[in-house]
């Protein structure tokens, strides 16, 4: 290979590494060294070419081709999932999917910023001060200090809290970190929502589908629509969804209804954002008031009569009498004489009361006022009807600032257009009453007819998070033969236990691939708690801001450097070998792990390689293997992506309509919210952002903080290809020129942003994508000793961690970070 | 080389604004398949109003992202632009030395070995879709990414692993991908199947389709460059039509 011989080439001094001056060499742990050199020679060696998945916390789970020369990485493209046909017949097109942060992962990995060697800290928490140590040393503080804690104050006092910074199978979410937090008796944080706000509108979904009280439900779940079912949509509905920006490989799913149905794409949003653009209809909405839309476009429906009758009969509790006297459900046994206990109808073919397993019943009335027993009792759907009654459009518009000729039109839409498919975004999750706009989504769907049907529901998380994980056995994965599982501690119950010793004390901390003290909600608090306590190991592949605070920083690797499966809500098996050797001196967590584990004196329960461990969690080629991967070979996880529906048609929750409920039913009206004046979808205004709350007057903005395309949360946030595109890496603030103007705010001027719990400052970027009087600056960005992204502070300075009771109904998602609901005001800094 | 068999291809490029979300995933995917350094770009994304129409008021800054008009009534859509790969090219008729070339199969490339650098092309291109090499160039990451190989096609060096100091750089529908039959990498990347590549001289092809009936448009015709790719324009539904 011939030598260019006649130019020279840019930049390709071997001092310069990656772009950053050679003055700044003490900006991260290390001197920037030789290891990350430019290549003299060009690529000569034999090129292979591996297939694996993205598995650093988002849903998209890329399928990805990348490229190694050298034992180097030279490249990363899409790579395609394969699957032509299911069961014999034509399988949904699937097409490859990548963006630009997964082509961006190459300088990821190779990042001059990694952690390369474990440290510890030798000065004052939090002041930057650090000791290279060796692993050996590292592991041997860990587990001396875990054990002296655990002897101390209980073994509970450690506190194991692995995040979605990885969704893969042993290194993430739902991994090994919860395996030893079982086996040394710690805590742990739970494996999903609370901290990332997505608790409220799973919460929601399970008060209408699922009996949380039923052991067989495991304390609630969460499940949609694969994501190729839109395309059996006539009209599809983004409620909070900016999905073109944040979901992005979603998004040509939804151009192809559109293209090759004529699908109807409709976006609900208080910022104008990009999917509002791309859409048929933009509904502007009051940031908060979702529930006052739904409960108005009901109201249309009642109106025009548009209600599926059929449906509500045969899949809701919309016929079941409702005791007047205490709201609860009238049983058949109470007021029927001879019956058992049942639900109570009335059948309109021969007028009569009648218990609902009657043989005899032929057509329950789904409406009105019966009476029974001396009571004047309404169907659920009725009392639904009267609830909805004063939400004319008129008065609709006043609570959503939605026009009300537009709510009448979305009311036609919403009991014309069949099927009609709901896909929510976090941004709904991100609110107090998260769980109550979700409850008012199914109450609607319901009453139309759109739920367990193709092209309908209610979807978040790209699909089917419960089908996707049905294939692992995780329980005995985290809790091996012989141990109990981990004592569950919520990340927000975290402050509580280390300030107040409630439920329990903590006072030590593991945070692998969490970047906790930085996307936590109340953010001011949750770091003043980290800093009361004794022990904090961070395992992570950059200087985080928890990584921050460490007492022990481990090396962590990148998802190319490490075996691993992903199974995510694309619903394929993704194997993720090991490409490349870990980079310097990090190693996979598992690999931390058991060096910790064999000087506890568990290293026992982590013998297992990834593999081992990966058949394992799968009972891989056995018998009592889950359905979905009956037959499925090592050989064949290992060579493609395995698509896990093995129905030609696209999964749907629910399609059998057979309900996990009490009833058995769909239940919008909601027997056990009754104490928490909540059983059916009333309308409530946000605990903080609300022009009725009094601190309205002194915080007249409400904050958001979205997602943005150029970061994964606080991931890829550094990396030059994504900053150079995305204002340097600078955080801005999104504000209406009718907000800036009276404040004196120009596009470029720096702003303090405060409410009473913190502020930050940084430049405002004068926008008319935001609606008047709402705010928004992208989250993710750093705010560590030595990378800002915002020129002081971060978003999460202003948010808050009032958790609402009503969720702690529902065991698995009992609490959340409302990170929307929160007011703030905006001033020039002056700086 | 282009042609086989002595068959010709014409290539040209179609990308659907209707689709386009302005993600930067065709523009980071040409920033690697070329091995470019920071700073240098041979495709953007510009944030426009649909069609580049000018009736609704202009944005509130001049950043990415920020839309036309007044909320609620605002608009907003992409233009992805790199060479548009011209069949009657400024740039090829300006060059002094002839470094600038048209192939036959309609990719415009640059020759690094007659490229004196005099940067004339650049001033005779309408679409600013050209960059000069200064030599002040950092990379991320380090360590050479992308084709990672130097590339000819009819004795004329057209690619090399490392950008060159002191030459005129872009796009070249990646010259060294479509001879093996491989799309152009952005094409590949675009996660919204919003660039199709292909054949116009086969009229079976999508591009064939897009360009003689569905709409197609170059940028500026009323140049006369008569570019090799085209666009297709942002067509939303009027909200309310079923």
């Amino acid at each position: 290979m011939s030598k260019f011989s006649r130019r020279s080439f840019l930049g390709g001094s071997a001092a310069v590494v990656g772009g950053l001056a050679v003055a700044d060499h003490l900006r991260f742990l290390e001197p920037s060294t030789g290891d990350l050199a430019r290549d003299e020679e060009f690529l000569t060696g034999k090129e292979v070419v591996y297939r694996t998945g993205h598995s650093n916390n988002c849903d998209g789970a890329c399928g990805h081709l990348v490229h190694v020369t050298d034992g180097r990485v030279t490249m990363i493209g899409p790579a395609a999932f394969g699957t032509t046909t299911i069961a014999g017949k034509p399988a949904p097109t699937f097409h490859p999917r990548i963006c630009l942060r997964g082509l961006s992962q190459i300088s990821n990995t190779y990042s001059p910023d990694r952690i390369k060697y474990p440290y510890k800290r030798i000065g004052e928490r939090g002041s930057g001060k650090w000791q290279r140590i060796s692993w050996d040393e590292a592991t041997t503080l860990i587990a001396t200090k875990f054990k002296e804690i655990q002897d101390k104050y209980g073994k509970t006092a450690v506190w194991v809290a692995p995040y979605t910074g990885s969704l893969a199978l042993i290194e993430g979410v739902i991994g090994a970190g919860f395996r030893f937090a079982s086996v040394i008796g710690a805590s742990a944080g739970d494996s999903e929502g609370d901290n990332e706000g997505d608790s409220a509108t799973p919460a929601g979904w399970n008060y209408v589908l699922v009996d949380p009280t039923n052991p067989a439900n495991a304390g609630g779940f969460f499940t949609g629509h694969e994501s190729v079912d839109f395309m059996s949509a006539k009209t599809i509905v983004f409620w909070a969804n900016n999905v073109a920006e944040t979901s992005l490989p979603d998004w040509r799913i939804m151009c192809d209804a559109r293209d090759q149905n004529g699908t109807r794409l409709i976006s609900v949003d208080p910022r104008f954002t990009v999917t509002c653009a791309q859409s048929d209809e933009f509904v502007p909405i009051r940031p908060g008031a979702d529930t006052a839309l739904i409960d108005g476009i009901i109201h249309q429906i009642f109106k025009n009569d548009t209600f599926d009758t059929d449906y509500i009969r045969a899949n809701t509790v919309g016929p079941y009498l409702i005791d007047p006297r205490d709201g609860k459900w009238l049983r058949a046994n109470k007021v029927i004489p001879g019956a058992k206990d049942d639900y109570v109808v009335f059948d309109e073919s021969d007028g009569k009361i009648k218990a609902a397993s009657d043989p005899t019943l032929k057509t329950p009335a789904v409406l009105g006022t019966h009476a029974v027993a001396g009571l004047k009792a309404r169907t659920a759907l009725q009392a639904l009807k009267d609830m909805t009654a004063k939400y004319t459009a008129t008065y609709t518009e006043k609570l959503t600032d939605v026009p009300a000729a537009q709510v009448i039109s979305l009311g036609r839409i919403w009991g014309a257009s069949k099927p009609l498919a709901v896909r929510v975004g976090f941004g709904l999750s991100h609110w107090y009453h998260g769980d109550l706009h979700m409850q008012a989504l199914l109450t609607l769907q319901a009453i139309t007819g759109n739920i367990g049907v193709h092209g309908g529901g209610v979807t978040t998380f790209a699909g089917g998070m419960a089908a996707t994980f049905a294939p692992f056995a995780l329980g005995d994965f985290w809790a091996p033969k012989g141990t109990t599982l981990y004592t569950l501690l919520e990340p927000m119950n975290f402050c509580d236990a280390v300030e107040k010793g409630v439920p329990f004390p903590v006072k030590a901390a593991w945070f692998p691939i969490d970047n906790f003290a930085q996307q936590m909600s109340d953010r001011n608090r949750v770091v003043a708690a980290m800093k009361q306590l004794e022990f904090i190991v961070v395992s992570d592949y950059s200087l985080t801001a928890t990584a921050d605070l460490a007492d022990v920083i481990l090396p962590a690797c990148t998802y190319i450097e490490k075996t691993d499966l992903l199974s995510s809500n694309n619903f394929y098996l993704q194997y993720l070998p090991k490409i490349i050797d870990p980079l310097f001196e990090s190693k996979s967590d598992l690999d931390a792990i058991r060096m910790i584990a064999d000087k506890m004196g568990v290293g026992q329960y982590f013998t297992e390689t990834p593999e081992e461990f990966l058949k394992q969690i799968m009972h891989l080629g056995q018998p009592d293997a889950d359905p979905s991967v009956q037959g499925l070979t090592w050989e064949r996880l290992t060579t493609e992506a395995v698509h896990l529906n093995t129905d030609p048609m696209p999964y749907v929750p629910f399609f059998n309509q057979q309900y996990p409920t009490k009833s058995g039913k769909i239940e919008f009206y909601v027997e056990m919210l009754l104490p928490y004046d909540q059983e059916l979808c009333d309308h409530k205004e946000p605990i903080e952002a609300s022009p009725t709350n009094p601190l309205y007057g002194k915080y007249p903005l409400v904050f958001l903080s979205t997602h943005t395309k150029f970061r994964t949360h606080s991931q890829f946030v550094n990396l030059p290809w994504l900053k150079e595109i995305n204002n340097g890496g600078d955080g801005f603030l999104e504000i209406n020129p009718r907000d800036a103007a009276p404040r004196g705010i120009g596009d470029g001027d720096v702003v303090r942003v405060f409410n009473d719990r913190g502020q930050m400052k940084v430049r405002a970027r004068l926008t008319e994508s935001m609606k008047p009087g709402v705010v928004n600056c992208y989250q993710g960005g750093w705010d560590t000793i030595r990378v800002k992204h915002y020129i002081e502070g971060h978003p999460n300075n202003l948010t808050h961690q009032i958790a609402k009771p009503a969720q702690s109904l529902i065991p698995n998602f009992p609490s959340n970070a409302a990170y929307y609901d929160v007011l703030v005001q905006v001033e020039p800094s002056g700086v | 080389m282009a042609a086989k068999n002595n068959y010709v291809p014409h290539h040209v490029m179609v990308v659907d604004t209707n689709r386009c979300i302005g993600c930067w995933t065709c523009a980071v995917a040409c920033k690697e398949v070329n091995n470019e350094p920071l700073g240098y770009f041979w495709n953007r994304v510009l944030t426009t109003a649909p069609n580049q129409s000018t009736t609704a008021k202009a944005p509130a800054s001049d950043n990415l992202d920020v839309p036309w008009g007044t909320y609620p009534n605002c608009e907003l859509a992409y233009l992805p632009v790199a060479c548009q790969q011209c069949n009657d090219a400024p740039c090829v008729k300006v060059c002094p030395v002839q470094a600038t070339f048209r192939r036959d199969d309609g990719t415009v490339l640059i020759d690094y070995n007659r490229c004196i650098g005099c940067r004339y092309c650049m001033a005779a291109c309408p679409y600013g879709v050209r960059i000069f090499n200064w030599g002040d160039a950092t990379y991320a990451p380090g360590g050479v990414v992308g084709y990672g190989k130097e590339y000819s096609t009819g004795g004329r060096l057209v690619f090399t692993p490392e950008r060159p100091k002191g030459v005129v750089e872009k796009c070249t529908f990646c010259v060294e991908r479509i001879d093996v039959g491989e799309l152009p990498f952005c094409v590949e990347a675009c996660p919204m199947g919003a660039r199709i590549f292909g054949d116009l001289n086969d009229p079976e092809s999508q591009v064939s389709e897009f360009v003689n009936n569905g709409g197609a448009e170059q940028l500026h015709p009323e140049l006369g460059t008569n570019p090799n790719v085209y666009y297709l324009p942002v067509a939303r539904r009027v909200p309310g039509e079923s």
